[in-house]
């Protein structure tokens, strides 16, 4: 018997499900499940009893809790897919809308987090889902394998951090400056961030803005406690951009 | 008042069918979309620095163009132009995600839907028998998608929001192998159009569309740049019957039209109240003609009941990818593209407001921001395509809902008839309800 998935869209941007189908192991995906739901390809609205359910997406308006807890009672797993699902996401930054992880309102078997999960990470993830086993995702922070890395505690967190990107007036990209951003004085959430991008931003010099989500805890509550122990400058310090750019606290609701 | 509604499916996003009943006739049925997120909102008080990437979060198929029209209208604030390369990239990447999103639509969504529409068969293909329809369609469709996501990978940094564009410029100097790996996927996806626009035309060139999918006659807007294709920079034009209604930069947009901000929906100020039409059609339509001739005799193979109908949108979507993978091949020689890339700074902000303007896969895409004193962002208006196909859809749903509704009554037919045109006209509902 092929392995049965739904696939639920909430409020979001499409870019997951658009991954998903991008993925070079998507022809095969859907000749090895049956796929009982997917607004994006199919012409069905029913939500049936199925394997395993992925849900892209926050939750920002009231039905789509009914269409969740539908969804939880008829599906053995549910994934939260991106950071969406996993975290608020990007909507969070909103101060009319609201923007709940779908973990706030069902229990969930497991989160692919990234705005968008990274292709290696979901791919992988996809076939252990069509195996039947756990998803397995990095338990370490971006630093571990930045190629920018510094031990020096000290330099990485005196410094006086007042850019969001390497502006102003040494944009070079040939001639990379190898230190920490920290170091540099711009800020980079790669501390408070899981691996499984590749680092793909700091490969190409620029800082990390968190779209993986925290290892532990929540985003917001990390950021801040993160954020406390760098030296901020006071323009900084209370700009809404960075602080609830993937999510939301809990407590603010 | 009595009302019907219907879920869309096969459709990128949420969207219903609203189907208005007085006295036991139809006096509407409108595509409504139901979540709104409030872009406009999300970007109040961003510095500028980091508008491009939340930009980006609007929709995750047009991503490329949402960042690059960010870029652009902060760009306008600062009175900078990226370097020649910069140009370049953008290209490449807007290229990139015009190739993935237009196959995945006209697989996934518009080509099942052919064979009710056209041949008159009872239902559109399932999903699986979508994929087994015709296997080489079937791959050729993947590694179409494959390819665009790709370019995005190459010289984005990663597929989807992408990293590398930014304000200035796009930080990114591309090898030469990797000029070549991306010769290599616009030379495949020129080969796999052709077959796959010959495939089309075979199956479905002998049958005439249907008056229910014919266009009103709508005033269609896309971008040019003297009198050529072109989606990053050039001219709004506004054309009807192949007479040219006006040409403006875009800054003087709001003599044609404009949007309230914190009000959903775009007013036009034309003089006969046409309705818009933007996309790839409209991009072709105020043109005429792509200036090569392979693609042109492609265009001469329907006859002109097809190009009357929207459903020419679906030959004209294979044709628009063809168009830029050559279009990509030539950026792809172009020797400044390996030269040492220059991202301009940004230091002094000589205006305190901007507008971006790029062609986004699905039709002309606005941005407009304007600062305060602290240079944050205070005011925002986002025009996005479908927002603007909206009111010539509508006109559509209810014409056709009203004719089928006298001759049969049927609800489920004029539902599945709804379902059928919204989707031909290929809407993105995350932009439109950005």
């Amino acid at each position: 018997m092929k392995p049965s998935f739904l696939i639920e869209s909430l409020t979001s941007c499409s870019g997951c499900i658009s991954t998903m189908i991008s993925l070079d192991i998507f022809p095969q995906f859907l000749e090895k499940v049956n796929l009982v739901r997917c607004s994006f390809m199919r012409d069905e609205n029913n939500i049936s009893e199925n394997d395993i359910a992925l849900i892209e997406g926050c939750v920002s308006e009231e039905k789509q809790i009914d269409i969740l807890k539908n969804i939880r009672s008829k599906s053995k797993r549910v994934i939260a897919l991106g950071t969406c699902a996993a975290f608020g996401g990007m909507l969070a930054l909103s101060t009319v809308k609201e923007a709940e992880p779908i973990s706030n309102y069902i229990e969930i078997d497991g989160i692919i987090p990234g705005c968008p999960p990274p292709s290696k990470l979901l791919g992988n993830c996809i076939i252990r889902l069509l195996e039947n086993k756990e998803i397995i995702l990095p338990e370490k922070n971006v630093c571990v394998d930045c190629e920018f890395r510094t031990d020096n505690i000290e330099s990485k967190f005196m410094k006086r951090i007042n850019k969001l990107m390497p502006r102003e007036y040494n944009l070079d990209i040939e001639n990379k400056d190898k230190r920490c951003f920290l170091e540099r004085g711009i800020l980079c959430l790669g501390p408070i961030t899981r691996d499984g991008c590749e680092s793909k931003c700091i490969k190409l010099n620029l800082p990390c803005d968190g779209c993986m989500g925290p290892i532990k805890n929540d985003f917001t509550s990390n950021a801040i406690n993160f954020l406390s122990t760098v030296n901020l400058a006071k323009g900084l310090r209370k700009y809404k951009g960075i602080f609830y750019r993937y999510s939301k606290p809990k407590t603010k609701r | 008042m009595k009302k019907v509604v219907d879920v869309c499916t096969r459709v990128e996003g949420h969207g219903n069918i609203k189907i208005l009943l007085q006295k036991d006739e139809i006096s509407s049925v409108n595509f409504d979309l139901e979540i709104f997120r409030g872009f406009e909102n999300i970007l109040l008080d961003k510095r500028l620095i980091d508008t491009p990437r939340i930009a980006s979060r609007i929709c995750g198929l047009c991503h490329a163009s949402q960042t690059i029209a960010s870029c652009k209208a902060i760009e306008s604030m600062y009175e900078v132009e990226p370097s020649n390369q910069s140009v370049l990239l953008r290209r490449l990447l807007m290229i990139g995600e015009l190739i993935r999103s237009h196959s995945m639509h006209f697989f996934f969504q518009a080509f099942p839907d052919l064979f009710v529409i056209l041949d008159k068969q009872p239902k559109p293909l399932s999903l699986n028998e979508l994929i087994h329809f015709d296997p080489k369609l079937t791959s050729n469709m993947y590694e179409l998608i494959k390819i665009g996501n790709e370019i995005g990978n190459l010289f984005g940094g990663r597929s989807v929001h992408l990293i590398t564009p930014i304000i200035g410029g796009v930080f990114f100097s591309p090898s030469k192998k990797e000029i070549n790996i991306a010769r290599k996927y616009l030379q495949n996806s020129i080969n796999n159009l052709k077959w796959i626009i010959e495939r089309f035309q075979e199956i479905f060139s002998q049958f005439d569309p249907p008056d229910v999918y014919s266009l009103p006659n709508p005033a269609y807007m896309g971008m040019h740049n003297d009198e050529k294709y072109d989606r990053y920079n050039g001219l709004l034009r506004l054309a009807q019957n192949n007479k040219i209604i006006a040409d403006f930069p875009v800054y003087k947009h709001s003599q044609y039209f404009d949007k309230q901000e914190d009000i959903r929906g775009i007013d036009f100020y034309l003089k006969n109240n046409q309705n818009i039409l933007v996309g790839p059609l409209a991009r072709y339509k105020i043109i005429n003609d792509y200036g090569i001739d392979e693609l042109q005799s492609y265009i001469g193979l329907f006859n002109k009941e097809w190009q009357n109908s929207i459903l020419f949108s679906n030959v004209i979507r294979l044709i628009e990818m063809m168009f830029v993978s050559y279009e990509g091949l030539s950026i792809l020689d172009d020797t400044e593209l390996t030269q040492k890339n220059d991202i301009r700074p940004i230091n002094f902000l000589r205006n305190n407001e901007g507008l971006g303007m790029v062609e986004a896969p699905r039709g002309t895409l606005i941005h407009y921001y304007h600062v305060n004193k602290k240079r944050l962002i205070d005011k925002v208006k986002l025009f996005i395509a479908t927002e603007i196909n909206l009111p010539i859809i509508d006109e559509i749903l209810t014409t056709q809902s009203q004719k089928l509704y006298e001759r049969t009554g049927d609800f489920n037919q004029i539902k599945k008839q709804a379902q059928m045109i919204i989707r031909s006209f290929d809407p993105c509902i995350s932009c439109a309800t950005h």
